[in-house]
């Protein structure tokens, strides 16, 4: 995997976290559900964005091993 | 950028989470540039926060916020910078992301109404870190009844792909259990997670577990681990963290 999408893997893997876990009873402004869901979507469009980007970057170089 | 000073009003608390109030103010970049990481105690608590312009974190304005990823990922990064710095020398209990106060009175009062469950959250998270794992294995191999040559070789293909799914399925299933409880007399809690799919994992390999621990000894639980995906063949396990312990905040407090 490269760097790249490793980067935003590990983005996910903090958004699971610091969007749906941890004190969530508390403040006077929070995240709604759908706010929640907006976040989703947005991340998986850019997580898409990269896998895409690499698989056309590797089929360039001659998809390498494959 | 030379970001303006914040405004007189129109701000509030941003919550990164609560501490003993012994701990010192963690040095790390706040959520809004222009605030600053404080520490403000009420009893035995205190809480992380730094100031920010409400104009950027009210409900009216963050729907439109949480459209813009570059906003987001930055927004959120900076709020676990500020806890993992905490975490470094303190235990801490994590909010979650996006948690404002108005003013300083209602933060307090949200210290004071759940003071006892906080300190006894923290007395258990003291020495403490969340570690995520996760596991993969290789997914079945392609389909063999696509060049099935006759009609009824086809439906055997089938019929046998489907004995050895169920089979995979069963075996899999056993493999999770059994290593959630090795991580688990290793650790002092552990929760089994939602797995990911391929396309959100990243990987090739098909994930087979999703767990995170509450961590004591880090390096003891490593080599539980190291000890897991040794003696099991074609079982790869990816360790994330050190994490503060999100998913150990109890349900009372935890609970939308």
């Amino acid at each position: 995997m490269s760097r790249s999408l490793q980067h935003e893997v590990t983005l996910l893997e903090l958004v699971d976290r610091v969007l749906n876990k941890g004190v969530v009873l508390s403040g006077d402004i929070t995240l709604s559900v759908a706010d929640v869901d907006l976040v989703y979507v947005g991340l998986r469009v850019l997580l898409s964005s990269v896998a895409t980007l690499e698989e056309q970057a590797q089929l360039a170089a001659g998809g390498a091993q494959r | 950028m030379s970001a303006a000073p914040l405004p007189e009003d129109g701000t509030g608390w941003y919550l990164y989470g609560v501490v003993p109030s012994r701990g010192e103010a963690p040095h790390a970049a706040p959520v809004d540039p222009r605030g600053e990481v404080v520490t403000i105690a009420e009893g035995r608590l205190a809480a992380v926060a730094s100031r920010v312009s409400l104009a950027e974190f009210d409900e009216s304005a963050l729907s439109e916020r949480l459209a813009d990823t570059e906003w987001l990922e930055q927004k959120i990064r900076a709020h676990e910078q500020v806890l993992e710095t905490v975490l470094a020398s303190s235990a801490v209990v994590p909010c979650r992301f996006c948690t404002v106060y108005r003013d300083e009175g209602e933060l307090r009062r949200f210290l004071s109404e759940h003071g006892d469950t906080l300190a006894d959250t923290l007395a258990r998270f003291d020495g403490r870190v969340e570690i995520g794992v996760k596991a993969f294995v290789q997914p079945p191999s392609d389909s063999r009844a696509a060049q099935a040559s006759s009609g009824r070789a086809y439906l055997e293909a089938r019929r046998e792909e489907q004995r050895r799914r169920e089979e995979l399925g069963a075996f899999q299933a056993a493999l999770a259990s059994e290593l959630h409880e090795v991580l688990l007399a290793a650790a002092d809690d552990g929760v089994a997670l939602t797995l990911q799919s391929r396309d959100v994992s990243g990987r090739d390999q098909e994930m087979l577990f999703n767990g995170a621990y509450l961590v004591a000894d880090s390096a003891n639980f490593e080599q539980a681990v190291a000890g897991v995906a040794r003696e099991r063949d074609g079982v790869e396990l990816e360790l994330t963290g050190p994490w503060p312990p999100y998913n150990f905040v109890p349900d009372e407090l935890g609970q939308a």
